[in-house]
C-alpha cells in the first residue's frame, strides 16, 4: 500500500446547493469543538442540531437503539429537509457513528468530519490547526467563498464571568426542554456547563482585529498586497493562516469535555467556591458523564443531584420531582416559608393535614400542634388519583371529627400532589419522606423506599435533613410493579407471593433485573420444576441487589428504615439485610411516611410564619 | 432450557462464593479467584481438550498463561486496552494484560454480577461496556491489585479513555493514553509513533528497566512474521473443519493482541496454519463473526461450537490489522512507526466503512456463507455501525445477522431469543446454500 496524502472527510455528494444560490449558508453541528467562528469567516451560520421529538424511530432503524438520546436526536434532526450542511467532530463514539449513518444517506450538500485530538499539547495544536485548514479549504471549495477574518471575529462570543451562589448544570448535552425544566422546577438561576455549551476562554489578539480592519479599509483596492501575507497566499489565505495560528489553540483550550485526556480543569465546574449546587445530567449510553458523576459523588462536598434523560421531549417532564426536591434541599428552611398559610387558626386548635398521592395508595394524616397523629387513612389510588385523594381527605377528616375548615394548613406530596384540590402547597415526596422517617425513627440515617413505580434511597443527616437522594430510572426494575408482575407470572396473589418466598430452601439466582428478561428467567425456572419459594426468594434477592446498588450511590449508612409498599414483603427486607450487611427496620406506619412528613412540614411552616 | 451441567453448577458455586465475600473480604476473593484460575491454567497445560485442534489447545494455554502470570505478578504487569501494541512491554520482560481478558476471567468464573453491581453501586453507568464495568468493579472492590502502569489508546472505544483514567486516579499510578488520528497518513503515523516513544520512556522509568532497541526490533520482526502467518491462515480456512468454539476463537484473538511479538504467539500462528492445512473437510456453514461473542451461551454455542453444521471461520477482532501484514508501509526496523501503523490502519479506527470493508474481505477470503454481527452491550461504535455493516455485506451477497447481547454479562443476554435467531439464520443460510429460498432476518 502506498501512503496517500490525507484527504478531508468531505462529501459534497454532487448536489446543487440551494442555500449557496440564495447566499445563505447554515451549518448544523453537534459538538462544542466545532469551529463555528471559522465557518462564520465563510459567511456560514452555525446552529446546534437537536431534535425535540417524541421518538427516535428513524435513528433506531438507521443505527441502533442502544445509542445515547443526543446521538439519536441528532440523526433525526439532521435528516430534516432544512438541513443541507453539517460539520461533525470526532468527539465520542456515538457522534462518530451518527456521522457515518448520515453520510450514507446521501442527502447533504456538505458534510464533514473534523478529527479532534484527545490531547491539548503543542503537537496536537499543530495537528488540529492543519485539520482546521483542510476544513476551511473544503468549505471554500464547496461554497465558492473566501475567508473573511472580520466575519470570523464578529462571531466570537466573549467569555462569560461566573457568578457566586451559582447552581451549575453539568454533564451531557441538555435539550431545550431539559434546560427549561431545570430553569423552572428548581426555582433559581442555573448556569449551563453541559458538553455542548460552547465558550472560548480567550479573546482574539489585537493583531487579528487590525487585520480585519485593514481588510475592510482596503476593500476598495483588491490589488493591495500587505506585508506578511505572502505573494502566493493572497489576502484570504494570509488572514486565514494568521487566524488559525490563534484559533486552533483557542478552540482546543476550551473547558475540556470529558473525552479529553486531561480533564483536571473540569473540577472548577463543581468546586465548592461560589458553588451552591450542581445538577448532573446524564443520558443512558453516554459513558462520559455518567463516569464523571460517579467520581463527583464520592466527594459530596457540594449539594448535587443527578438527572437522567433519554433525549426525548417527554423525558424532561419526569425530572420535576427530582429538581423540586433538589431545590427544596438547596433552600433548606426556605421550604417552610413557602408553605406559610394565609388561613387563620380554627377555634378547635392547630391542625395540619398531609396527603400523599402515590401511584399505588393515597394516604392522609392529620396532626395536631404537638405533632401527634390525630387521624390517618390509607386508600388504594385506583384509576383516578384526584378522586382517591378527595376520598382520603374526607375519610381522614371524618375519623378526626374535624371539618376541612378546621385545617390550619394542608400539604400535598406524591406523584399526584399538584392535582389534589384545596391544598395549600405541595412538597416533593423526597423531602416529605425524609421528614416522616425522622419522625417515626429519629435514629435512622437512610431511608429505602420502594413504592409501586419507583424506588429511592434518601441519605439523612443526624437531624433528619436530606443529605443526598437517588431514585431509580423510569424502568420498573426493582419496584413494586416488578414484584407484582412476577407474582402474576407465578399466578399468585401478591400476599401469598410474599409469604411463599419466606419458605425458600435453595439458592436460585435471577440475574436479570429487567422485568421482561426476568419473566423469561422465571418461566425457564418454572419449566425446570424449581420450587416456587426458591424462585421468589431469587426475585427478592435481585430486588435487594438493585436497591443496594442505589444505596451505595448516595453513600447510605445504617440504621436503615424501609418504607413503601414493598416494605411489607419480609423476603425483600431480609434479602436487603443480607446485601447491606446491616439490619433494615420497618415501621408499622411506614406507609404513612410521606403524609406524615407533609403534615410535619406544614406545622413547621406555621411556626416560622 | 436444559438444566445446568455439573461443571456449570460447580463454577456457579465457585463464583457465588466470590460474590458473597466481595464486600467484606476482597483479599479472600482475590486468592479464591486466583486459585481457580491457576487450576484452570494447569488443566489446559495437562489435560488438553481432544475435540480441539492442537493449535486450539495451544491458544487456550497461551491465553491462560499470559493472563494468570500477569495477574500474579503486579510488579511486571501492565494493564492495557486491547489495541495497544505490546512489543515494547514484551521487549522489557513486562506482562501486558487487557481489560477484556481480565473481565473474561471473572465472567468465566460466573462472578461478573457481583463486580458489576459493585461498579454500578459506585455510580458507573449500567449502560457502560460490561468488560469495563467488570474491570472497574474488580479494581474498586480491591480484588484486582494495582499494576505499576496503565496504557490505553483511542481506537474503538471511549471506555479506554474513561476506565483507565479512573483506575490511574484510584490506584495512583501513571496512565498513558495514545491518541490515534482517524486519517491514514504519514503525519498520523508519525504522531502516534512519537507517543509510543513516550510510552516506552514512561515504562522504562516506571519499572526501572531499559528498553533495548534490538530487543524491540526483534519483537516487531516476530509481530510482522506472526501477522503474515495469520494472514496466510485465511485462505487455509476455506472448507476446513477448524474445530473451534466461541471461547477458543475469543482466546486466540486475545493472544494475537496480548502476546503479539513473543515467540509463543508466532508459534501459535505457525501451528494454526499447519493445523488448518491438515484439517478435515468441512461441509457446514462458515460464519464470519464481527466483534466479541457470548461464549457462555449454550443456545448459540450448541449451534456453532465443534459441530459439523456451522462454525466461526474468522473474526474481525483477530484480523483487525491484517492489511498491515500484507501491505506494510513501515517495517520492524522502524519499530515505533511499525507499531503506530497498526493502530492508525486498524479497521476499528475511523469510519465504520473500514470495518465493513474488512468483514467483506474476510467473508470473501474464507468463502463464508454469512456474517454475524454481535452488538455487545455498551459498545456504541459497533451498535452504531450495525446497519451500515449489514447493508454493505448484504449488498455484496453475504446475509448478515445482527444480534444484541453481552459477551461477558449473562444478565444482558436472552438465551432463548438469541438461540432462536441464530437457528433461523443458519436455516436461511442452509437454504441458500442448497439453492432454496428462506425467511429473511434483519
Amino acid at each position: 500500500m502506498a501512503l496517500q496524502s490525507t484527504k478531508p472527510s468531505l462529501s459534497t455528494q454532487g448536489k446543487k446547493d440551494t442555500n449557496q444560490q440564495v447566499g445563505q449558508h447554515v451549518v448544523y453541528y453537534a459538538c462544542k469543538y466545532t469551529p463555528v467562528e471559522l465557518l462564520a469567516g465563510f459567511g456560514a451560520k452555525a446552529r446546534l442540531a437537536e431534535a425535540d421529538v417524541s421518538s427516535f424511530d428513524e435513528a433506531d432503524r438507521l443505527a441502533h437503539v442502544n445509542l445515547c438520546g443526543y446521538g439519536k436526536g441528532l440523526i433525526v434532526r439532521m435528516l430534516q429537509p432544512d438541513v443541507h450542511e453539517a460539520v461533525f467532530v470526532t468527539c465520542c463514539d456515538v457522534i462518530k457513528r451518527a456521522y457515518d449513518v448520515l453520510k450514507a444517506q446521501d442527502k447533504f450538500d456538505f458534510i464533514y468530519m473534523l478529527d479532534l485530538p484527545h490531547k491539548r499539547g503543542q503537537a496536537e495544536v499543530r495537528l488540529f490547526r492543519e485539520r482546521l485548514r483542510r476544513l476551511a479549504e473544503a468549505y471554500a471549495e464547496y461554497s465558492g467563498r473566501t475567508f473573511d477574518v472580520g466575519a470570523a471575529l464578529a462571531a466570537f462570543q466573549p467569555p462569560l464571568p461566573r457568578t457566586d451562589e451559582r447552581v451549575t448544570l453539568v454533564g451531557a448535552h441538555a435539550t431545550k426542554a431539559v434546560l427549561h425544566a431545570v430553569g423552572t422546577d428548581l426555582g433559581c438561576k442555573v448556569e449551563n456547563q453541559t458538553c455542548t455549551n460552547r465558550q472560548l476562554l480567550v479573546t482574539p489578539p489585537p493583531q487579528l482585529a487590525r487585520m480585519a480592519a485593514d481588510a475592510s479599509c482596503s476593500a476598495c483596492d483588491d490589488q493591495v498586497t500587505r506585508t506578511g501575507d505572502g505573494a502566493d497566499a493572497g489576502r484570504a489565505g494570509g488572514s486565514l493562516d494568521a487566524f488559525l495560528d490563534w484559533y486552533a489553540d483557542a478552540l482546543l483550550q476550551q473547558m475540556p469535555c470529558m473525552r479529553m485526556d486531561d480533564v483536571e480543569p473540569r473540577s472548577q465546574l463543581t468546586s465548592r467556591r461560589g458553588q451552591r449546587g450542581v445538577i448532573y445530567h446524564t443520558m443512558k449510553f453516554c459513558d462520559y458523564y455518567g463516569f464523571e458523576y460517579a467520581e463527583a459523588i464520592q466527594k459530596e462536598n457540594v449539594p448535587m443531584v443527578k438527572i437522567e434523560t433519554d433525549g426525548t421531549s417527554q423525558s424532561a417532564g419526569q425530572l420535576r420531582t427530582r429538581l423540586e426536591a433538589f431545590g427544596e434541599t438547596l433552600r433548606g428552611s426556605d421550604v417552610a416559608k413557602e408553605v406559610v398559610s394565609k388561613r387563620g387558626v380554627s377555634r378547635k386548635g392547630v391542625y395540619a393535614m398531609g396527603v400523599d398521592s402515590g401511584s399505588t395508595s393515597t394516604d392522609a394524616v392529620i396532626m395536631d400542634a404537638q405533632r401527634n397523629i390525630v387521624a390517618q387513612v390509607i386508600l388504594p389510588t385506583g384509576a383516578r388519583a384526584t378522586q382517591s385523594a378527595e376520598r382520603a381527605k374526607a375519610q381522614v377528616l371524618q375519623q378526626a371529627g374535624l371539618d376541612e375548615s378546621d385545617m390550619t394548613i394542608k400539604v400535598a406530596t406524591g406523584y399526584g400532589r399538584d392535582n389534589i384540590p384545596g391544598m395549600d402547597s405541595s412538597i416533593t415526596e423526597i423531602t416529605c419522606h425524609a421528614k416522616g422517617a425522622h419522625y417515626l425513627a429519629p435514629q435512622v440515617r437512610s431511608v429505602i423506599d420502594i413504592g409501586g413505580q419507583d424506588s429511592k434511597v434518601i441519605h439523612l443527616s443526624p437531624d433528619g435533613e436530606v443529605v443526598n437522594f437517588v431514585m431509580n430510572d423510569k424502568c420498573a426494575a426493582g419496584t413494586g410493579r416488578f414484584m407484582e408482575a412476577m407474582a402474576r407470572v407465578l399466578e399468585m396473589p401478591l400476599d401469598q407471593f410474599c409469604q411463599e418466598g419466606l419458605k425458600w430452601k435453595k439458592e436460585v439466582k435471577i440475574s436479570s433485573m429487567c422485568t421482561v428478561f426476568a419473566e423469561s428467567e422465571v418461566v425457564s425456572l418454572v419449566a425446570q420444576d424449581t420450587a416456587t419459594a426458591d424462585v421468589i426468594h431469587g426475585l427478592d434477592e435481585s430486588v435487594a441487589r438493585k436497591t443496594a446498588t442505589l444505596a451505595k450511590r448516595v453513600n447510605a449508612e445504617p440504621p436503615y428504615l424501609m418504607t413503601g409498599g414493598v416494605a411489607q414483603n419480609e423476603g425483600v427486607v431480609h434479602a436487603l439485610e443480607d446485601v447491606l450487611g446491616a439490619p433494615v427496620q420497618t415501621h408499622e406506619d411506614s406507609q404513612l411516611c410521606g403524609a406524615i412528613g407533609a403534615a410535619l412540614l406544614g406545622l413547621e411552616s406555621l411556626q416560622q410564619a | 432450557m436444559a438444566s445446568p451441567s455439573l461443571g456449570d453448577r460447580v463454577i456457579g458455586w465457585y463464583g457465588d462464593v466470590a460474590a458473597r465475600n466481595l464486600e467484606q473480604h476482597p483479599g479472600f476473593v482475590r486468592g479464591w479467584l486466583m486459585t481457580g484460575f491457576r487450576a484452570m491454567q494447569a488443566k489446559t497445560d495437562h489435560v488438553p481438550d481432544r475435540t480441539l485442534l492442537p493449535s486450539g489447545n495451544e491458544g487456550y494455554a497461551l491465553f491462560m498463561d499470559s493472563v494468570v502470570d500477569a495477574l500474579g505478578d503486579v510488579d511486571r504487569e501492565v494493564i492495557t486496552s486491547i489495541f495497544v501494541p505490546n512489543e515494547m512491554f514484551h521487549a522489557m520482560g513486562l506482562l501486558p494484560v487487557t481489560a477484556e481478558a481480565v473481565a473474561s476471567f471473572a465472567s468465566g468464573a460466573q462472578a461478573e454480577g457481583a463486580f458489576i453491581a459493585n461498579a454500578e453501586g459506585r455510580g458507573i453507568p449500567e449502560t457502560y461496556c460490561s468488560y469495563h464495568r467488570i474491570l472497574m468493579g474488580m479494581a474498586l472492590s480491591g480484588v484486582l491489585r494495582s499494576p505499576r502502569l496503565l496504557a490505553s489508546c483511542t481506537v474503538a472505544c471511549d471506555a479506554n479513555n474513561l476506565t483507565f483514567k479512573a483506575l490511574a486516579k484510584h490506584w495512583g499510578v501513571p496512565h498513558y493514553y495514545v491518541d490515534v488520528p482517524e486519517d491514514v497518513s504519514a503525519e498520523s503515523i508519525a504522531y502516534v509513533a512519537d507517543q509510543l516513544r513516550q510510552l516506552g520512556a514512561l515504562a522504562e522509568g516506571t519499572y526501572g528497566k531499559t528498553l533495548d532497541s534490538d530487543a524491540l526490533v526483534q519483537a516487531c520482526q516476530r509481530s510482522q512474521h506472526t501477522m503474515r502467518l495469520l494472514a496466510q491462515t485465511l485462505p487455509a480456512r476455506r472448507g476446513r473443519y477448524l474445530a473451534n468454539t466461541m471461547t477458543i476463537e475469543l482466546m486466540q484473538m486475545l493472544d494475537f493482541h496480548l502476546s503479539l511479538g513473543t515467540p509463543r504467539c508466532q508459534q501459535l500462528a505457525q501451528h494454526m496454519l499447519r493445523d488448518f492445512g491438515n484439517a478435515k473437510r468441512f461441509d457446514g456453514l462458515n460464519l464470519v463473526w464481527a466483534h466479541v461473542s457470548p461464549y457462555f451461551l449454550a443456545t448459540i454455542g450448541d449451534q456453532i461450537n465443534v459441530v459439523p453444521t456451522a462454525q466461526i471461520v474468522a473474526s474481525d477482532m483477530m484480523f483487525d490489522a491484517v492489511d498491515v501484514a500484507t501491505q506494510p508501509l513501515y517495517g520492524p526496523q522502524t519499530p515505533y512507526e511499525f507499531m503506530a501503523e497498526r493502530l492508525v490502519r486498524n479497521c476499528f479506527n475511523g469510519p465504520s466503512t473500514r470495518r465493513a470493508q474488512r468483514l467483506l474481505e474476510l467473508a470473501q477470503q474464507t468463502d463464508a456463507q454469512g456474517v454475524v454481527l454481535f452488538c455487545h452491550w455498551g459498545c456504541k461504535q459497533t451498535a452504531g455501525a450495525a446497519q451500515i455493516i449489514r447493508t454493505t455485506l448484504e449488498d455484496a451477497g453475504y446475509p448478515t445477522l445482527v444480534l444484541d447481547g453481552d459477551a461477558c454479562d449473562r444478565q444482558n443476554c436472552m438465551p432463548g431469543q438469541l438461540g432462536t435467531r441464530m437457528s433461523a439464520f443458519l436455516e436461511l443460510l442452509q437454504n441458500q446454500k442448497e439453492g432454496a429460498d428462506g425467511p429473511s432476518e434483519h
